[in-house]
């Protein structure tokens, strides 16, 4: 094989790639298992969305128990900041460490989903991430609740 | 025993409005048990086993004096029982906001769904249980023990 036509087909094999990969990653980002975060590194309303609807994760309501009672979003287990120690236990026996959890709670101002984040990964479950918009960006969205 | 006299409008008036407000906040919490004990929770003074009880208590004293206020049946001994179930309120809340926890106050959980009002502890809930205290002095003092349908002898 001569040079020329090797030449011309890594140059074509080149520009294929940097055009193709581009899109390729666009579609990676629009599958929906892809966790988009916001600036701050949260979930953002789209991404946990995505993750609800594929059943990929385990959603955790950091608020109240008394909270979580009346409402919260469809299928999340309530693991409360202010009553952490007391629910953990029985928490952990129920989940694997190597779950996807996605934590939140009231709104972007609450902290509670934050502060519960850290101690799931103080725990051992590596995998956690925050909704930031809480449950009343997901209300908002007209998104499954229940209580 | 010599009773304190009281005028009887300081006496009829708190034990009807305080009568018919137990009334609505004990059935209220009988209505959702499992709310309010989870409530109760958040005080985080009561050990988890004996929450359910507490709750279920708590909600029946209510219910059962506020009936007894109302139909004025036994006022000084269903005043003395809310005596004592606002002392304990108004210590556990005061404990808790000087801990700096924030929660569910678990009173008049029917104001927040009829009038919006936010009933989380705080001043405000403080400051009305202390006032509820103060009206039910009176009947426990100088209320009627009688059963209203009987007879009075002499």
């Amino acid at each position: 094989m001569s040079g020329k036509p090797l030449r011309r087909t890594l140059i074509a094999s080149v520009l294929l790639i940097s055009i193709v990969s581009p899109l390729a990653l666009q579609l990676h980002a629009a599958t929906p298992v892809a966790i988009a975060k916001d600036e701050s590194g949260e979930l953002n309303l789209s991404a946990t969305k995505a993750l609800f609807d594929t059943h990929s994760a385990c959603f955790v309501d950091a608020r109240s128990e008394y909270a979580y009672h009346k409402l919260h979003i469809k299928g999340a287990r309530s693991l409360s900041d202010s009553r952490f120690d007391e629910q953990f236990p029985e928490f952990r026996q129920k989940l694997p460490i190597e779950t996807l959890i996605v934590v939140y709670c009231s709104e972007p101002s609450c902290a509670k989903a934050r502060h519960v984040a850290k101690k799931l990964r103080k725990n051992g479950y590596k995998n956690v991430r925050v909704y930031s918009g809480g449950l009343v960006e997901w209300a908002h969205a007209g998104f499954p609740m229940e209580g | 025993m010599a009773r304190i006299g009281f005028p009887s409008a300081l006496i009829t008036a708190p034990r009807l409005i305080l009568g018919a407000l137990f009334i609505m906040s004990g059935f209220e919490k009988l209505l959702d048990l499992k709310f309010f004990g989870l409530v109760i929770a958040e005080y985080q003074i009561l050990p988890s086993l004996l929450i359910p009880a507490a709750a279920l208590i708590l909600s029946l004293c209510e219910l059962l004096c506020g009936t007894m206020l109302l139909l004025d049946l036994f006022s000084r001994v269903s005043s003395s029982i809310m005596l004592c179930m606002m002392a304990i309120f108004i210590a556990a809340m005061t404990y808790n906001v000087m801990r700096g926890l924030e929660h569910e106050c678990g009173c008049f959980e029917f104001l927040t769904q009829w009038y919006g009002l936010k009933e989380e502890i705080g001043i405000g809930p403080i400051v009305r249980d202390i006032l509820f205290f103060i009206l039910l002095l009176p009947i426990a003092l100088s209320g009627s023990n009688r059963i209203p349908w009987k007879k009075q002898q002499g």
